[in-house]
């Protein structure tokens, strides 16, 4: 089996496992992960200041419907309000209105009363005076008295 | 395969170039060629995506392309494992059990490659691999707790009489865990590669119906990927557990 008859090449295998190990542990831990780490880790970094930077957009976000909502509900109670309010002035108008109305025809309804009175009267105090001039007419004719002596 | 050739040539070191320092031969051979060509494919596969990387913060260049997400697989893979063993506190070895996956998972990987070679099918490599884990977990136990790391070896809530029985077995498992550790990355590895060369052998030997052992060489090859993989993550999550054992003592 070479591998124990070359005793010669011991020393010379040692040799150069030694070198070329030393080397490669040498370059690798000095120069090569260390390079691979920074890149690792500037994009683990980079992930991480994302995903931090996201949070930060959805608390924004967050706040934005939070406040959006807040003015929402704010113009609903205002609008209701204004409805009410406005149901309220309608109502109190029309009332008014129909109460001013009602005064109105109670004043006519009054005042027609008033004026049919007093058409009335006049009606018969000239009916009175139509009836005394013919009774006078009719008195002076059957007694032959002048019409100016009649008095009745 | 040559006739007559042993399906354990494959294992042969040769040398490439021939270096003599201080009367040591360190000869530069067909298994550091391998250690060159994993580690450089190591180094180009983690680091080139990420040189172009610039420091902004739109979106589109935090896209990663197609070999930013190769290399993160890798590199999530041992973060997780690391983290699942040990825990927050295993972050500071984490270069360490990468270099160690990554280093045995391409070096398998790249001896799946007909005619290259497998430094980890080498004992020596697999133990001085695992004699280094064993020997810096040992003194990051002792440097933790000092004289205290030693009652790891006493298993709590047992009785006193039972000790003098367990200590010993309690300690020998504990050394015995680089060689356990060494020896089954490198007999994984001889073997499948051993396996892999006796069949392709009876390709030729059995003529026409050496369309069986091809078929099942196919086969053998996913498996053999499978455990090329699987023997580098038991190496990387053995380390880990170690670490935590260092760390935590029970």
């Amino acid at each position: 089996m070479p591998q124990l008859e070359q005793v010669e090449f011991f020393i010379s295998q040692l040799f150069w496992l030694g070198v070329f190990f030393v080397i490669l542990f040498t370059v690798l831990t000095y120069i090569t992960l260390p390079k691979i780490r920074a890149f690792l880790n500037q994009r683990d970094d980079f992930v991480k200041s994302h995903i931090s930077k996201q949070d930060e957009l959805i608390k924004k976000a967050e706040s934005i419907v939070e406040n959006y909502e807040a003015k929402l509900t704010e113009a609903k109670n205002q609008a209701s309000q204004i409805i009410n309010d406005a149901k309220d002035k309608a109502l109190k108008e029309s009332e008014d209105l129909i109460k001013a109305t009602e005064e109105k025809i109670q004043h006519e309804i009054k005042q027609t009363e008033e004026r049919v009175a007093k058409e009335k009267d006049t009606a018969i105090s000239e009916l009175n005076d139509q009836l005394k001039d013919s009774a006078t007419n009719f008195l002076s004719k059957v007694t032959n008295i002048e019409k100016g002596n009649i008095n009745l | 395969m040559a006739k007559g050739e042993s399906p354990l040539k494959q294992f042969e070191i040769q040398p490439i170039v021939d270096i003599n320092f201080l009367g040591f031969d360190i000869s530069f051979t067909n298994s550091a060629l391998w250690m060159t060509i994993t580690t450089a494919f190591i180094l180009i596969f983690f680091t080139v995506p990420f040189l172009k990387a610039k420091k902004t913060n739109s979106v589109s260049d935090l896209y990663p392309t197609r070999m930013q997400v190769a290399a993160e697989l890798g590199f999530n893979f041992i973060n997780s494992l690391l983290a699942d063993t040990v825990g927050k506190e295993g972050k500071k070895y984490f270069p360490l059990v990468f270099t160690l996956f990554m280093f045995i998972l391409f070096g398998n990987l790249f001896g799946m490659i007909p005619y290259s070679f497998t430094f980890t099918s080498h004992i020596i490599v697999t133990l001085a691999l695992a004699m280094g884990v064993f020997i810096f977990v040992t003194v990051l136990g002792f440097v933790k707790h000092g004289v205290k790391f030693f009652s790891f070896f006493v298993i709590p809530g047992l009785p006193v009489y039972m000790l003098p029985l367990l200590i010993p077995i309690e300690i020998i498992s504990y050394l015995s865990r680089p060689i356990s550790l060494s020896v089954r990355l490198f007999a994984n590895m001889l073997a499948g590669h051993t396996l892999l060369k006796v069949f392709a052998g009876f390709v030729s030997a059995l003529g026409f119906f050496g369309i069986l052992p091809l078929v099942f060489i196919i086969a053998l090859t996913g498996l053999e990927i499978l455990i090329a993989f699987l023997q580098a993550y038991v190496f990387a999550i053995l380390t880990c557990l170690y670490i935590n054992d260092a760390l935590h003592l029970h």
